[in-house]
């Protein structure tokens, strides 16, 4: 049973799987937590499981090995940037309706 | 000293139980971030899963790409995240909901999303090649500073644009100008 194990850090497939997983629990947090900081949290793992699977395809192809990091980097740049304006964001809405929860931003609705 | 090729008594790799034990933690730390009451203790959560991903990247070869995860997850946008929840703590400490009340379907949605990328991905024939290939600095920087040149330049100013909307949008309003 334990051979099935083998050589699994050499298979495209088993990084492919990990970054889906991380994907959807990453989606599943952004979909379900009601504090606007939890949210952007489960953005933050989206990015990373898309960046994981960037490398791995880089990782196992010869064409694509130094792009991939390349495009890694700049997908980490531009998470860097999205945090900040998010947060920021975040923060100037709760200075006016003293509240992080997400549900109760509600003067669209009013 | 030397490490034997495979385990004693499993059978697989150093390699493969690196990964195991990588994965684990940040699907653990993943499934933390997203569950757990308090959110200081889901911020660090989100460290120690950024962490685990910076091992994974060393293992497949990416060791600048793991340096900058370390040093712009774990060392600037965790503790970007971590201010951000200390600033808007509310005095009444951890809600009673952590959860909207759409997360059952928001649950289901994710497990499915996953088995479909799960079976995508085994089902697909990659053209992939066997072993991992480890990606090298100096080739990484001559094609960042070569062909990526107008992508890194474009990056620089998204980040300058960045950091000065975010300075505007959090700043405070000064004087009754509304």
């Amino acid at each position: 049973m334990l051979s099935a194990l083998d050589g699994l850090s050499q298979s495209l497939d088993a990084y492919l799987v990990l970054s889906g997983v991380l994907f959807a629990i990453g989606g599943f947090g952004f979909l379900a937590r009601r504090n606007a900081i939890s949210m952007l949290m489960s953005i933050e793992l989206m990015l990373n499981a898309v960046n994981l699977s960037i490398i791995a395809f880089g990782a196992f192809s010869t064409s694509l090995n130094v792009d991939a990091s390349v495009i890694a980097l700049i997908v980490m740049a531009a998470a860097a940037a999205e945090a900040t304006v998010g947060l920021a964001i975040v923060i100037a809405i709760f200075r006016n309706r003293k509240t992080p929860l997400v549900d109760e931003y509600d003067a669209m609705r009013q | 000293m030397t490490l034997p090729d495979t385990i004693p008594f499993l059978g697989f790799g150093w390699d493969d139980l690196l990964f195991m034990g990588l994965a684990a933690v940040m699907i653990g730390a993943a499934l933390l971030v997203v569950t757990m009451r308090d959110i200081i203790r889901c911020g660090l959560a989100m460290i120690v899963c950024f962490a685990a991903l910076a091992g994974l990247y060393v293992l497949a070869g990416a060791t600048v790409v793991a340096a900058a995860q370390v040093l712009v997850y774990i060392g600037a946008i965790s503790v970007l995240i971590l201010f951000a929840i200390m600033l808007t703590q509310t005095k009444a400490g951890p809600n009673a909901l952590v959860f909207q009340t759409q997360a059952l379907p928001a649950a289901i949605a994710a497990a499915v999303l996953a088995l479909l990328i799960g079976i995508t991905v085994v089902a697909t024939d990659w053209p992939a090649t066997g072993t991992r290939i480890a990606t090298s600095a100096t080739a990484l920087a001559t094609e960042l500073f070569s062909n990526y040149i107008l992508a890194f330049e474009v990056v620089s100013v998204l980040l300058l644009a960045a950091v000065i909307g975010g300075v505007f949008l959090a700043k405070r309003e000064r004087g009754g100008n509304e």
